[in-house]
């Protein structure tokens, strides 16, 4: 039995362990830190700066190497390097510092990209820079979550901006066209849909061209197609109602 | 020491100064009224040649500073930032008043900067004057600013003189001899001559020309004179003995010209003053002997006169005073001069200090220039009419062809007459900002007798009012106390100080109030009369730069004046003046009325002006010619507030901010950027100070702008890297390479990619399959469909309208234009793979005007072409596909959305063409469709649905936002629609991808946006010039001289990704003698290929396995995707052993 001391401890500095369980078993390999993601995304090339042995291990670190036989039973072959590969494809790993923060920096960014493209600021029309929403987003104390999409956090993002400064989503500018029947009472019911109403045509139809929210599409569209049994119809006009060229003071 | 700004500091806070100095403002008013006597001039030299210095000089002689500061106060510096800094950053002007013998004048002075990056502020100041000073360094010679402001006077045709300023510095730093400093001063009077010379000679040779070009025809007999020789030059050469060279120290106070040395030698050697005058500069000597003048004073070893009689006795003085300090020496001079020295000066520590005591008796400098500047300067009365046209004729147009009213006004500019039907016409060269509190009629002025009286009946009302109130709490609390209610005490007492309290409220609110208002910035326009008078509060229109006289005439009823309600005419708007103001550096005085030929400031006109402008009460008067602007402006940074929600404050100071500077320019890009383009780093700096301190008040932020990039693909290279035949080479399979041959060879279930670069891709719920080819369009084709984004916007929004049955008139010409554009096409898409490509567009995009097209090869496929409009489309085949046709606004969605954001850095596509080779929806698509068909509800609701799904690009987008409430609201009725999503919108998905696929299956490469880059520089610094360029892989396109001067004109392209910083770094290397113009000009395909790695044996010996040598293309997307927060391809250690992984606390 080894003594425990801090002498004779050797400690695991530089060492990223990744798991696999297969076949009842757990099987480990010991790879460098901040490597084993730039290897899943085919950044780096060369197995030897990924793994710091081809051995496969049942323990790194106690250093109790996988028996032959559990690994051609498993694995269905020896071969240690192709084994390696593929724990390292399929294991699980702890992300290390660097790959978690260049991961989070990385979303942000996106985050702050797609905020930049959907909004603008409606006063002048004109989007923000990603620059500026990366900075109000830093502003709000916004932290990045790894484990939800970014669409998903960009528009929670757009929600909590909201509060802090001019920006709404740009608006999707929509013709709507409705038989005369039912134009009068559809009217009342997309009216708090509908944010700006830019001109309104009533001779034989209804004709409507209007600015909305991108969020209220998928309703404006149900609500027409279902009320007028498909007479009514809907049109884009345009995607992103913003201001388009430079300008000049 | 071009880029070097010593900090002088000065504590001018501390000295309060009397504005108007010994001259009264009646007194000015008076000389005001005397063109014939009244000088407009400004002081022009490069930078720290000592304009403001000298021009402090001249303000102490009018007794508004004390002369003892003049030199170190730079009176004319009110900023505090030219103070700390040390340079001048704007032009201001003063009114001074000069009485040489018995005539008394007026100088309307300018004070420039000389600093490259304000030279717009030179442009402004020199348009208003007369003449010029050059100032010249005596030890620094002639300088780039010193050419550039010499050529500006040239341009604008005033007349200047000379004064070789700090002589002082010959004497005590480089420590010369009185025979060296004269051979010195000489080089220099060469060196200016020689750049007036040339400005002459190329004005001779470009009027030749004109000649020429006007004459060429007929005479056949060339004529070998360049016209030089005819030419008189003699009046434009500066030379001491025309008297308009003024030698000087202004730091020490003293200036001289030949003429005052003239004098006194004409009296002490009864020597005729004409004649000493005539030889005191040059080779000439003095014989003692036979007292008499002689010639060739160098060949014969003798001390030039200027040496002997001038320099001479300078060198003494400093001698005796500054490096001997000898007492008694210093005495007989003082009293040999007959110079009077307080007893505080000569016991000073500083020898200095006695020394300018001295001098500043003995010759003025002040003296010496403005005797010189009302002598050879010329007065507002003689201004060239040649200088008139100019003024008057706008661009390219004659003087002569002006219509006939505009041209008699020429008359009104040669009189200066300021009657009272002169017509009133004044020229604003810039707007500057001042703080409303330093308006005259803000300041605070000593109280009138009445005045002090109202306010002290006030103040014993309020005193009154305070005792009653006091009285009144005092009772009340008694009453109370004495009624034992302790716990009701507080409460009255508190009413009482609460209604004092809302009293003070009242009256700090209205303070507050009256700072507010007073916060703002009050725009003055610095402005000069040409001819007529001008009286505060009246009416004159304001003529923009592309106001046309004949026009304005024809518009206006005849005898129409500005008071009146005045037609609409284009470039012409009404104004009053509110106000007039003499200007006095950091002071304004207000004035009733301004005769012509005054310099003057005018408020309220900062709605109608915004740089500069032309006012007249005169319809016919045209506006002048631009200013021309020695730098323009080409550092581009954008501008963010530090706290996003301040963005309308930045807005408006930035607007305010576009007003106040010449120079500066303000925009806001499409992407949102708020840019600022300013003439350099300096002039950056100063506009950003200003926008944080005085126009937006906010903390802001300067970056870099954001590049734009466009992605394309080429035909496949034939060579490789290393210039070698790629046909027979063998490639040379290495590790990483395999893994790139999987993903591109990839044909999973969904996806094919064939080696010819055709990729099909079929939709989830395999109903619908589609294939692709990108196709690399030629140069010309992008060109062009690049220009005519315009035409093929309106081209859209005829077919739009035309699919959806209304006729549109559209005009002729438009038409025309279209089918111009077709042809054009037809013509330059020639060859076997593009037959009858024109006929087949499909649609163009991004956005669906933008240089890429679809391209309909499905065979059996006929759709209506794009051309349709033009009438010829035939409605053939359109029942054939009626299957597909559904889903036609799917397919051009899908187009749109893959050219809006490409793969490589999801930038926009350019020049490249898509073509639809395959397209099937597949029959279990099919019946279902027709089946709907039979029922007409579900059916209409189908095609609204493709309709809408079609029309909106968006299905992913839509339904990515609203992912919840879709999950839920699935429509379970939807015939089209499966486990996946409806065909339509799934189509568009499937396009999309196989445009990017396609597009990535072709040799792709990035374009970069670039600049033309002209650049003038003189030919000792061009070796600079290309290191400059070459280092930001800039190309020189072609160089060639200017006829008649030594300047070289570049012409280079340059990436606008590499242009940060650009010039800031040619105009320190060359120092500051080239300066570039940059304008965008194109899209360029960068060579290197950004996924490029080596796969040949050459290649691999040229670059190595790794190819780690800097690819510029990959350097640009990699960086584009890291702003964007898209995946790069980079490692995140280099090396896996070489990483510190202690943690701290091991």
């Amino acid at each position: 039995m080894s003594i425990f001391t801090p002498t004779n401890q050797i400690r695991l500095t530089n060492v990223a362990v990744v798991r696999m369980k297969k076949g009842g078993k757990r099987f480990e390999i010991a790879c460098y830190k901040n490597k084993v993601m730039n290897w899943r995304a085919g950044a780096e090339k060369d197995l030897d700066e990924v793994l710091q042995t081809h051995s496969v291990f049942v323990n790194v670190s106690k250093g109790q190497v996988a028996k032959k036989d559990d690994l051609t039973k498993t694995f269905g072959t020896d071969d240690l390097t192709e084994i390696c590969k593929q724990i390292l494809a399929k294991g699980e790993l702890q992300v290390s510092d660097k790959e978690r923060h260049s991961q989070l920096e990385t979303m942000f960014r996106d985050i702050a990209t797609i905020v930049a493209e959907k909004c603008v600021n409606p006063e002048t029309k004109r989007p923000y820079t990603v620059s500026l929403i990366e900075r109000a987003m830093k502003d709000i104390h916004y932290s990045v979550k790894a484990g939800k999409s970014t669409k998903q956090q960009a528009l929670e993002v757009i929600r909590q901006l909201k509060e802090t400064m001019e920006i709404q989503r740009a608006h999707m500018r929509l013709r709507l066209v409705l038989p005369a029947k039912e134009g009068k009472r559809l009217k009342e019911k997309l009216k708090p849909l509908l944010q700006v109403v830019e001109s309104e045509d009533f001779d034989e139809e209804l004709e409507m061209v209007c600015l909305v929210d991108p969020g209220c599409f998928r309703e404006i569209d149900e609500l027409i197609r279902c009320e007028t049994k498909g007479r009514g119809s809907l049109e884009v006009l345009s995607l992103k109602d913003v201001e388009e060229g430079e300008e000049k003071f | 020491c071009f880029i070097c700004l010593p900090v002088r500091s000065v504590d001018y806070a501390s000295h309060s100064v009397l504005a108007m100095g010994l001259t009264s403002l009646d007194k000015i008013i008076a000389l005001q009224r005397n063109p014939a006597n009244t000088r407009n001039l400004c002081i022009l030299a490069h930078v720290d040649h000592g304009k403001t210095t000298l021009a402090d000089c001249l303000v102490a002689s009018n007794g508004i500073i004390s002369s003892r500061l003049a030199g170190k106060l730079r009176y004319l510096d009110s900023r505090e930032d030219e103070q700390i800094r040390g340079i001048t950053m704007k032009s201001s002007a003063i009114s001074l008043h000069y009485s040489n013998g018995d005539q008394e004048y007026l100088l309307n002075l300018i004070d420039s900067p000389g600093h490259v990056d304000f030279s717009s502020e030179v442009s402004t100041a020199v348009r208003l004057c007369d003449g010029a000073i050059v100032v010249v360094d005596a030890v620094e010679g002639v300088c780039p600013q010193t050419q550039a402001v010499l050529r500006q006077a040239w341009l604008e045709n005033i007349k200047p003189v000379l004064v070789i300023n700090k002589i002082d510095r010959l004497i005590m730093e480089l420590k010369l001899t009185s025979q060296e400093a004269y051979t010195h001063l000489q080089k220099i009077l060469e060196q200016v001559n020689a750049v007036t010379g040339s400005l002459f000679t190329s004005k001779v040779l470009e009027e030749r020309e004109e000649k020429e070009s006007e004459t060429s025809s007929g005479d056949q007999v060339y004529d070998w004179s360049t016209g030089l020789e005819e030419a008189d030059d003699s009046q434009l050469y500066f030379s001491p003995d025309q008297g308009n060279v003024v030698f000087a120290s202004a730091i020490d106070g003293w200036g001289f010209s030949i003429q005052q040395f003239a004098q006194i030698y004409s009296q002490r050697m009864g020597v005729r003053a004409e004649v000493l005058l005539k030889t005191l500069w040059g080779d000439f000597y003095l014989n003692a002997k036979a007292k008499k003048i002689m010639k060739g004073a160098q060949a014969k070893g003798k001390k030039q006169l200027f040496v002997q009689l001038v320099l001479d006795n300078i060198w003494s003085l400093y001698d005796a005073v500054v490096t001997r300090r000898d007492k008694e020496k210093v005495e007989k001079v003082v009293t040999s001069l007959g110079v009077k020295v307080m007893a505080r000066d000569s016991r000073h520590s500083d020898p200095k200090v006695l020394l300018s005591a001295i001098c500043s008796q003995w010759l003025p400098v002040s003296q010496a220039v403005l005797s010189m500047v009302c002598e050879k300067l010329p007065s507002p009365l003689d201004m060239a009419a040649e200088k008139v046209e100019k003024l008057m004729s706008v661009g390219a147009r004659r003087f002569d062809l002006l219509p006939e009213q505009t041209q008699e006004l020429k008359k009104a500019f040669l009189q200066c007459s300021s009657g009272e039907d002169a017509p009133a016409i004044v020229f604003v060269s810039k707007m500057f900002a001042v703080d409303t509190k330093a308006l005259p009629q803000n300041r605070q002025r000593p109280l009138t007798q009445d005045e002090i009286a109202q306010r002290r009946e006030l103040a014993r009302q309020r005193h009154a009012d305070r005792m009653t109130a006091d009285q009144t709490a005092t009772e009340s609390q008694r009453d109370l106390t004495h009624s034992g209610n302790t716990s009701q005490d507080v409460q009255p007492a508190g009413l009482s100080t609460g209604t004092l309290n809302s009293t003070l409220f009242i009256s700090f609110y209205f303070f507050k109030h009256t700072a507010e208002e007073e916060q703002k910035e009050t725009f003055i326009a610095f402005a000069r009369v040409y001819s007529g008078l001008v009286k505060k509060g009246q009416r004159v229109f304001v003529l923009g730069p592309k106001y046309d006289p004949a026009q304005g005439l024809s518009m206006l009823p005849e005898g129409c004046s500005a008071s009146d309600c005045v037609p609409e005419v284009p470039y012409l708007s009404c104004c009053s003046m509110e106000s007039l103001y003499l200007l006095m550096g950091r002071e304004l005085e207000e004035l009733e009325q301004v005769p012509a030929g005054n310099v003057l400031g005018i408020r309220g006109l900062e709605e109608c002006v915004l740089k500069s402008a032309t006012l007249s009460t005169s319809p016919a008067c045209p506006p002048f010619t631009p200013l021309n602007f020695e730098a323009t402006p080409i550092v581009r940074v954008a501008i963010e507030p530090k706290h996003p929600s301040e963005m309308p404050k930045l807005v408006r100071g930035m607007r305010l901010l576009n007003q106040a500077d010449p120079c500066a320019e303000v925009l806001i890009q499409e992407t949102g950027e708020h840019v600022l383009v300013t003439a350099g780093e300096v002039h950056l700096q100063r506009c950003l100070d200003d926008l944080r301190d005085r126009f937006a008040k906010i903390e802001i932020s300067a970056s870099k702008p954001i590049i734009p990039f466009r992605e394309t693909v080429v035909r496949p290279p034939k060579v490789d890297m290393v210039n070698e035949d790629l046909g027979k080479q063998q490639k040379v399979a290495i590790i990483h390479q395999v893994k790139e041959e999987v993903t591109q060879g990839r044909s999973s279930d969904t996806l094919h990619v064939d080696p010819s670069g055709l990729v099909t891709v079929t939709i989830p719920n395999r109903m619908a399959t589609v294939s692709v080819r990108a196709i690399p369009l030629p140069e010309e084709v992008t060109h062009l469909l690049e220009r005519s984004t315009e035409l093929i916007r309106s081209l859209e929004q005829v077919n739009m309208s035309l699919r959806e049955g209304k006729t549109v008139d559209v005009s002729l010409r438009t038409m025309e234009a279209i089918a111009g554009l077709k042809a054009q096409l037809e013509n330059l898409l020639q060859g076997r793979k593009w037959r009858n490509a024109v006929e087949r567009i499909w649609a163009f995009g991004p956005r669906r005007y933008g240089p890429n097209f679809l391209l309909n090869s499905v065979e059996g496929y006929q759709r209506l072409s794009v051309w349709h409009c033009l009438g010829r489309g035939d409605k053939a085949g359109e029942a054939g596909a009626a299957v597909i046709r559904d889903f036609d606004n799917s397919i051009v969605s899908g187009f749109q959305l893959a050219t809006l954001s490409g793969p490589m850095c999801e930038e926009p596509l350019m020049g490249v063409c898509f073509s639809v080779e395959r397209w099937d929806v597949q029959s279990s698509a099919v019946p279902q469709h027709q089946d709907s068909l039979e029922e007409n509800s579900i059916s209409h609701e189908a095609l609204a649905n493709s309709r809408v799904e079609g029309s909106t690009k968006t299905s992913s987008e839509v339904e990515g936002t609203v992912a919840g409430q879709s999950q839920a609201r699935r429509r379970p009725e939807a015939a089209s629609a499966d486990c996946y999503r409806p065909v339509s919108g799934q189509l568009i998905a499937a396009m999309k991808e196989a445009c990017r696929r396609a597009f990535q299956a072709q040799p792709q490469r990035l374009m970069a946006a670039m600049y033309t880059c002209e650049i003038m520089a003189t030919a000792e610094v061009l070796g600079r010039v290309y290191g400059v360029l070459g280092k930001r892989e800039g190309r020189v396109l072609h160089e060639e001289m200017k006829e008649g001067t030594d300047m070289f004109i570049i012409k280079a392209v340059l990436p606008v990704a590499e242009s940060f910083g650009f010039a800031d770094e040619i105009r320190k290397r060359t120092s500051g003698l080239a300066s570039p113009q940059l304008v965008f000009s194109h899209w360029e395909v960068i060579s290197s290929d950004p996924h490029w790695v080596p796969t040949t044996e050459e290649e691999y010996l040229h670059f190595g396995e790794k190819a780690d040598s800097a690819n510029q293309a990959l350097k640009y997307m990699n960086a584009v995707r890291r702003r964007k927060g898209l995946y790069v391809e980079e490692k995140i250690v280099e090396h896996a052993e070489k990483q510190r992984t202690l943690s701290k606390n091991k």
